[in-house]
């Protein structure tokens, strides 16, 4: 996407215009962000105490997936794992357009992030991601999956 | 409840339909003939695995593999035990306890098989589907 900026130091009324052939999700996300309506999600290191560890914006395309485990929500990336302190239906319903769909009960995928998606021998269906970790496609949510990639396929043409 | 009853009643007739035309075509082609009493046991097995098959939802804890062992071995030991109580009032021979069993299992590695094939062919479609959004996403942000 070629991107213009123009600086005019006279402007009293600052403005984004958007030309698009499609309302694709990168167009939708660069809409949410003008807005200020862009999620962020707020984690702490896993690892640490709620109160000591310090709050982290996390953007959600660094997220590879988001694990509910005890009541509590988790937040996988790259270089660690991080507490939100939201729930995981809220994050299905802000993050849908980033790429995030659910594959179980406890667990929302971001399929930006996925390098494989393969079936075992015993037929579970696992995500792969190229931190080497794997998540169970649930069979009963194959069908609603099936239906956001095909979803998402078409908003991306 | 309602709504469970309606659509296994729906899948027995399908699979009963499919199972009577099959058998009917063996029967022209090996010049074979069928009664009564064949109809109506292959009637009630074919209920029997529908009403297995359909407690799928039950089993979701088990991996695809084990759930269809779960319901093999259930399936085959309910229909055991329809034919054991019928033979007291026919007896079956040996041989048809083979035949019974063989037939079973036959049109139910049939089932598995295709199952597994399904499962791995939607997993692949899955994944080709995963890439072309990643590569349009890519080039969209180039």
């Amino acid at each position: 996407m070629k991107l213009n900026l123009y600086e005019d130091k006279e402007l009293a009324n600052e403005h984004v215009d958007i030309y698009y052939s499609k309302m694709r999700p990168t167009v939708k996300q660069l809409i949410d962000t003008v807005n200020s309506e862009r999620p962020s999600l707020a984690g702490r290191p896993a690892d640490e105490d709620l109160d000591d560890g310090e709050e982290i914006i996390l953007d959600p395309k660094e997220i590879y997936y988001l694990d509910h485990i005890d009541r509590k929500l988790f937040a996988y990336t790259r270089t660690g794992v991080y507490r939100l302190m939201t729930t995981l239906a809220s994050c299905e319903e802000q993050l849908w357009n980033y790429g995030f769909v659910r594959v179980s009960k406890s667990n929302l995928v971001n399929i930006y992030k996925i390098k494989q998606l393969k079936p075992d021998l015993n037929m579970k269906v696992y995500a792969s991601f190229d931190n080497g970790e794997r998540i169970c496609i649930n069979r009963s949510y194959k069908k609603s999956f099936t239906e956001y990639l095909q979803r998402m396929r078409r908003l991306s043409e | 409840m309602k709504q469970y009853l309606k659509e296994t009643l729906v899948e027995l007739c399908c699979a009963y339909t499919i199972i009577s035309v099959v058998g009917a075509i063996t029967n022209i082609f090996y010049g074979s003939e069928t009664n009564n009493a064949n109809v109506l046991m292959m009637f009630t097995f074919c209920t029997i695995a529908v009403f297995v098959l359909s407690m799928h939802k039950i089993l979701m804890r088990f991996s695809p593999l084990v759930m269809m062992l779960i319901q093999f071995v259930v399936s085959l030991g309910l229909c055991c035990a329809v034919v054991f109580v019928l033979s007291f009032i026919e007896p079956v021979t040996p041989r048809g306890w083979f035949e019974f069993i063989r037939s079973f299992v036959i049109i139910y590695a049939l089932g598995g098989g295709f199952y597994y094939y399904r499962v791995f062919r939607d997993a692949k479609e899955q994944d080709k589907l995963i890439k072309e959004i990643q590569k349009h996403q890519e080039s969209s942000e180039e």
